[in-house]
């Protein structure tokens, strides 16, 4: 009985990838354009600095080219320096299960030629990136993409460093506790001590 | 249902509980809190743990944790088997230190000197603090020894197995119910308003506190032995001061001590193993930090098969843990504590190696790892059918046919010249307590005893 349960769990398992009809990367046309503000190399803060991000379709493609897309993502995207041994970042062809892009820089409808200015979060990661954006048809599958970088993604790559997440009041009560910690094992063992002084008197 | 105290115990009176010739108690009753006895069981699986929701804190924090820190799959691998190291040796060093000075001493300081690693892992800011952080947090993992010992200590040949197998397994627990802990702490103060990372440090504060309290708990509740504490008992000349070459000896030169940390190394490590791997291999899979909570949250499907899974493997590790150490306590006597320690150790020593082999770096992915695993679990845990008790048989062979007794068995630990000094007769005791364990075939007659006969109401 288990065994046919267990079973059954692991075929719906397998065919829930299936029913998504997942979108390859490699399938996309390469028609948009999309530009954003970091130099080669920039090395930019979390939640300080801001990327200005410019999109639009490429002008080489006749102007009815777009007219299936219906939305627009500009993802910030790992570049393969810091995907090295974290297999959480891993570059695969099925976007369904592509993890190089983690963090939506802007997801809206589309319109040819507009641009954003974003603050970067507070919580991307100290790492290499550059950006892509997708284009969505109206059955919510990527049709077309632009990015940053190069096909090899190893040039016109920018640095965005994180924050610490820590601050002064955590540093000194982490200290305090630790203390406080270390004085009372000692105090247990000077009771101690004297306890066993008395049983001897 | 409650048993008048007068009417159990008229030859002990100060026991709550029914008690044999050493004063363990004879029955296990989980939900009282009298002391000594179920004061010492409640003390010692909360503060143990406490331990485990600190040492493995971390994992289930660990998606966010690698992107605050920069961490590598490595350095996240690195980090986990120094969580689980440190307490190799602890553990060893942790039976030692019971047999000398006490579990209630030696359980309350390893906790206390173990806490500052917790409190401080809210500063880590690199790969490298991030595992020194961990690795003395884990240290603290060898407040099992002490949990093992402490309850062999209090409870007699009959419930001991119980006791110990309660008592390592809802301080194990911790292990698990941290996975679910930390990430609700660490989303209520992400709530509150704090950054993400800034609230994945604040969250370890609630296991380090923990902690620390219940090493307090133990220092001013908890008491030895049945009859008081060691120094009491050393200075008044009940309890013997052992010597610590003497104890060590006894306990290397059994082989059944060997068999036994191999085996709790590959249910046990297999264990910590998990603990450490499960929730970033959950969330990565399955793509969702609600993968996590999926219990919680009714999230079916796609993750059902594997909590199947694991509820299975779960039960089968926790088991066998438990019937190993309920062999550990009539391993020896005299080196209780250095047995205990070794086959604590033991277990550690299994999570290292598995770690080290199937799940550090990116050789492997993480399900190969757990295949291989399997594999490894079942081709080291044969050598238990090897164990044999010359008074009470093997698993394939009875006891000895020269009639070799309990006594023979832990007499055989002391010299003539201890035994003239009466060091021996704690031991003497245990032997005659633990003719309860002969197998109905060796025990024809009935075996006279001095317990007192519950009595029902």
């Amino acid at each position: 009985m288990e065994s046919h349960l267990l079973k059954a769990f692991l075929i719906f398992f397998c065919l829930l990838g299936t029913c998504y009809g997942d979108v390859l990367f490699s399938s996309l046309s390469h028609t948009l354009v999309v530009t954003a503000s970091p130099n080669q190399g920039q090395v930019l803060n979390a939640g300080e600095d801001s990327i200005t991000v410019t999109w639009g379709l490429n002008q080489s493609f006749p102007t009815g080219t777009d007219e299936l897309y219906k939305e627009v993502k500009v993802n910030l995207c790992y570049a393969p320096i810091s995907q090295v041994d974290r297999a959480w970042r891993k570059t695969v062809d099925n976007l369904g299960k592509d993890k190089t892009c983690q963090f939506t820089i802007v997801n809206k409808p589309y319109e040819r030629n507009q641009s954003i200015e974003w603050i970067i979060n507070k919580d991307v990661p100290t790492a290499t990136y550059f950006v892509r954006a997708y284009a969505y048809n109206s059955a919510g599958e990527e049709v077309a993409y632009d990015q940053t970088a190069d096909g090899k993604k190893s040039s016109n790559l920018f640095e965005i460093q994180a924050i610490s997440g820590r601050h002064l009041s955590l540093d000194i009560a982490s200290v305090c506790f630790s203390a406080f910690s270390l004085l009372s094992l000692f105090g247990f063992f000077l009771a101690e001590k004297s306890k066993r002084r008395q049983v001897k008197n | 249902m409650e048993v008048p105290r007068t009417a159990t115990n008229s030859e002990h009176p100060r026991f709550a509980l029914p008690v044999d010739s050493e004063h363990k108690a004879t029955e296990f009753r989980v939900c009282s809190v009298a002391a000594p006895h179920m004061r010492a069981f409640h003390l010692s699986w909360i503060s143990f743990f406490s331990c485990f929701v600190s040492t493995f804190a971390a994992p289930p924090l660990l998606p966010i944790i690698r992107d605050n820190l920069n961490l590598t799959a490595t350095d996240i691998g690195n980090a986990g088997i120094a969580a689980v190291s440190g307490a190799v040796f602890a553990r060893i060093a942790m039976g030692t230190a019971c047999d000398l000075f006490g579990p209630r001493l030696a359980s309350a300081s390893l906790i206390l000197l173990s806490a500052p690693a917790v409190y401080c892992s809210a500063i880590a800011n690199s790969a490298a603090s991030f595992l020194l952080v961990r690795f003395f947090t884990g240290f603290s993992l060898a407040t099992f020894v002490s949990t093992q010992f402490w309850m062999s200590s209090m409870f007699s040949a009959r419930v001991v197995g119980t006791a110990n197998g309660v008592a390592g397994g809802w301080g194990n627990l911790g292990g698990g119910a941290t996975q679910l802990i930390m990430p609700l702490v660490f989303s209520l103060i992400r709530d509150i308003g704090a950054v993400k990372f800034t609230a994945w440090r604040i969250a370890f504060f609630i296991p380090a506190l923990f902690q620390t309290l219940s090493a307090f708990a133990v220092f001013l509740l908890g008491q030895d032995m049945p009859d008081g504490n060691f120094s009491r008992l050393q200075k008044s000349g009940d309890k013997h001061k052992d010597n610590f070459s003497q104890v060590f000896y006894h306990a290397i030169k059994n082989y059944r001590g060997g068999i036994l940390a191999l085996t709790y190394g590959y249910c046990f490590g297999v264990e910590l193993t998990v603990d450490n791997i499960i929730a970033q291999y959950f969330y990565d899979r399955f793509n969702t930090m609600g993968g996590l909570f999926c219990i919680l949250l009714g999230q079916v499907g796609s993750l059902s098969a594997s909590i199947a899974v694991m509820l299975v493997f779960s039960v089968f590790v926790q088991a066998a843990c438990g019937l190993t150490f309920g062999v550990v306590p009539f391993v020896s006597r005299r080196s209780l504590g250095v047995i205990s320690g070794m086959t604590g150790g033991g277990g550690n020593v299994g999570a290292v190696i598995t770690q080290v082999i199937f799940f550090r770096g990116s050789r492997y992915s993480t399900e190969t790892g757990i295949t291989l695993m399997g594999v490894m679990i079942i081709c080291c845990s044969l050598p238990i059918l090897l164990i044999y008790f010359p008074q009470w048989g093997g698993m394939f062979c009875g006891p000895s046919p020269e009639g070799t007794t309990e006594e023979d068995y832990y007499m055989a630990e002391w010299n003539s010249k201890e035994k003239e000094s009466g060091f021996h007769q704690a031991s003497l005791k245990f032997a005659e307590n633990s003719r309860s364990e002969r197998s109905k075939r060796v025990d024809s007659a009935s075996t006279p005893t001095n317990e007192t006969p519950p009595t029902h109401v």
